[in-house]
């Protein structure tokens, strides 16, 4: 299993910038929530909770982590379709949006990676203590091991309000154009 | 190692922790959405709510696999489930369980009215993984469940009267589970509503208030035949019997016992409701609920389940039971009444025997029509021994047909004749006997 990806790119198609606006792309960074899901070549979806996710301030450029044991057949099916789709939602608001792209990259974490990582465990714990999961609880659902750790980044082509309800599901209107 | 059954993880399957769900679009783009819960439909399948025809309900429609990942409320792993949309139910038990369910969840969300169930789409689990990764201990397994529900249904099998069996469950719940407001409700089968005949924890015991069917979590669950548990509620929801709405007064014979306040909880956080059944006839309701969120479990939900199985079976013989007149042992050694110089007057209302003592309401129904009886025979001939057997064979009582509870019908009179202050009871004196004690002088008077 050990890094057969190290800087591959899948898929074909290429991001939107202005997709995001600025409330999600703060939602985003902000540290919320991220759930990553993909499929395989006779469309069986997988998917993983990320142990921690980042957003480049113009939102053209996400990165999520993933624990490589957690996620072997996601990986997979990263690597082998290129699709990806992330949803990031705020644990005490329900607020959420869901980006998609085709394209990915995977890179093993590294030591720069650590104090991301620090900034998304203490954004959700805060997120999560109110709501009554303490810390310890919160560490060991996104623990990790460094060496096990891998980096998608992909530019989202398509994004979705996910706000439980009737709009939920709603495509962003984002000014790189309709969905 | 065994692989993970869904009985395994069923803390994941409660709803504490918002669920994931990964589908597959018919162009192989993946879309993920959280799920408030995914319910426990039996050891092999799943239901999903069907609220809002959203991405995912699109995507099962045209490809049915998809995957969920679950959390683990306390030791935090995770678990990865392969399921299959198999059909959709827009009606049944699981549905009103779910619906309710729903219901109390949308309202604590304050978003009652977006989130009515559309359908509960069932599915197949094909492989449970458990996730790699770090986990807390697991809590230990809550012990002695199946101990309690033992010495409950040992207990129930020793009963020789209804009384007895609603006793010994009223005191498991409270005693045993800690369960701290409960109550017992029979059906009328022919009033098709329920009456309270037990009550733990409340101010006022609500003996003989009613409940239609298949209102609020009481009714609902009588029904569908189905336990209904909701997790979190508030009194927004309309499964909430404290807020109840008039029934139309139709005739005076159908109209709810309004007279008798219903007891439950203003503000309850947690509610269960159990249907007691026996030879497949639903008997009445057990009913819990709490001010706490998360009050009870599926392990709570088992245990009763269990215990209204043996009360149904219990409640169903002794029904029988009790019409068989047994040698008075008691006779001899019971008390005699205390007299006073109290006057009471009787009044009943023959539209729906409604009896009043002294201008307060009584009781009224069937139960009304055999206390009227009993006051005419000891008024006439001074009796004050009866027996169930002649009560069936009174034609003036007009008992609604042969399959009527008599017996829970005289533990309704008696509880609502101790919980008022004039010397009226009525105690049992042997199986299928009791006695009327009167400690007043009484007057009897009707209209219509």
């Amino acid at each position: 299993m050990k890094n057969t990806s190290t800087g591959k790119t899948t898929g074909t198609t290429t991001g939107r910038p202005g997709l995001l606006s600025a409330e999600h792309i703060a939602l985003i960074d902000s540290g919320v929530s991220t759930i990553v899901a993909s499929r395989d070549a006779a469309h069986r979806p997988s998917l993983m909770r990320a142990v921690g996710a980042s957003i480049t301030p113009d939102g053209a450029q996400i990165s999520v982590f993933l624990n490589r044991s957690a996620s072997t057949q996601l990986l997979a099916d990263l690597q082998a379709s290129g699709h990806i789709a992330v949803v990031f939602s705020e644990p005490s608001t329900h607020r959420a949006v869901q980006v998609k792209a085709s394209r990915v990259q995977l890179r093993d974490a590294a030591a720069a990676d650590a104090p991301q990582l620090q900034r998304y465990l203490r954004a959700m714990e805060g997120q999560l203590e109110p709501i009554g999961f303490g810390p310890r609880y919160t560490r060991t659902m996104l623990s990790q091991e460094p060496a096990d750790l891998v980096v998608l980044t992909f530019a989202p082509e398509q994004a979705f309000d996910q706000t439980p309800g009737p709009k939920a599901g709603a495509s962003l209107a984002g000014t790189g154009g309709a969905a | 190692m065994r692989a993970v059954t869904l009985d395994d993880i069923r803390p994941c399957l409660e709803g504490i922790i918002p669920s994931m769900i990964a589908t597959c679009a018919p162009d192989g783009t993946p879309n993920v959405a959280y799920l408030s819960q995914v319910y426990y439909a039996d050891p092999r399948h799943v239901a999903l709510s069907f609220q809002f025809f959203n991405k995912t309900r699109k995507n099962i429609l045209a490809n049915p696999h998809a995957t969920l990942l679950l959390l683990h409320p306390q030791t935090s792993a995770y678990y990865r489930l392969q399921i299959r949309y198999l059909r959709t139910q827009t009606e049944g038990p699981l549905f009103e369980s779910m619906r309710a369910q729903l219901a109390g969840i949308a309202s604590h969300s304050g978003m009652a009215d977006v989130f009515e169930l559309k359908g509960s789409d069932i599915y197949e689990v094909l492989a449970i993984e458990a996730v790699p990764g770090m986990a807390l201990p697991a809590p230990p397994p809550r012990s002695g469940l199946a101990g309690l529900v033992r010495r409950c249904s040992e207990q129930l099998a020793r009963s020789t009267s209804l009384d007895a069996a609603l006793d010994t469950v009223m005191t498991t719940l409270r005693d045993e589970l800690g369960i701290t407001h409960s109550m017992i409700l029979l059906l009328d089968p022919t009033l098709q509503r329920l009456y309270t005949v037990a009550s733990h924890g409340y101010p006022h015991s609500g003996v003989g208030s009613e409940i239609e069917l298949g209102r609020g979590v009481i009714g609902m669950a009588a029904r569908e035949r189905t336990p209904v548990r909701i997790t979190h509620m508030t009194n927004a929801s309309r499964y909430n019997h404290a807020v109840r709405r008039a029934l139309a007064q139709r005739q005076p014979g159908l109209v709810l016992d309004t007279e008798i306040p219903y007891p439950g909880l203003a503000q309850p956080q947690s509610q269960m409701a159990v249907p007691m059944l026996s030879a497949g006839k639903v008997l009445g309701v057990l009913f819990v609920e709490s001010a706490e969120e998360l009050r009870f479990s599926f392990e709570d939900e088992d245990a009763l389940v269990v215990m209204a199985g043996h009360l149904g079976a219990a409640t169903d013989l002794l029904r029988l039971d009790a019409d068989e007149d047994a040698p008075s042992t008691a006779e001899a050694s019971a008390p005699p009444c205390p007299v006073t110089q109290e006057q009471v007057q009787v009044r009943r209302y023959r539209s729906n025997n409604s009896i009043f003592l002294n201008d307060s309401y009584l009781i009224k129904g069937v139960a009304g029509a055999i206390f009227w009886k009993l006051l005419h025979d000891y008024q006439q001939r001074g009796r004050t021994d009866f027996s169930n057997r002649e009560l069936r064979l009174d034609a003036s009582i007009g008992l609604p047909e042969v399959v009527d509870n008599l017996e829970a019908r005289l533990i309704l009179l008696q509880r609502r004749l101790l919980e008022q202050p004039l010397p009226i009871r009525i105690e049992k004196t042997g199986r299928g006997q009791f006695r009327l004690c009167v400690g007043a002088g009484i007057e009897l008077a009707e209209s219509d």
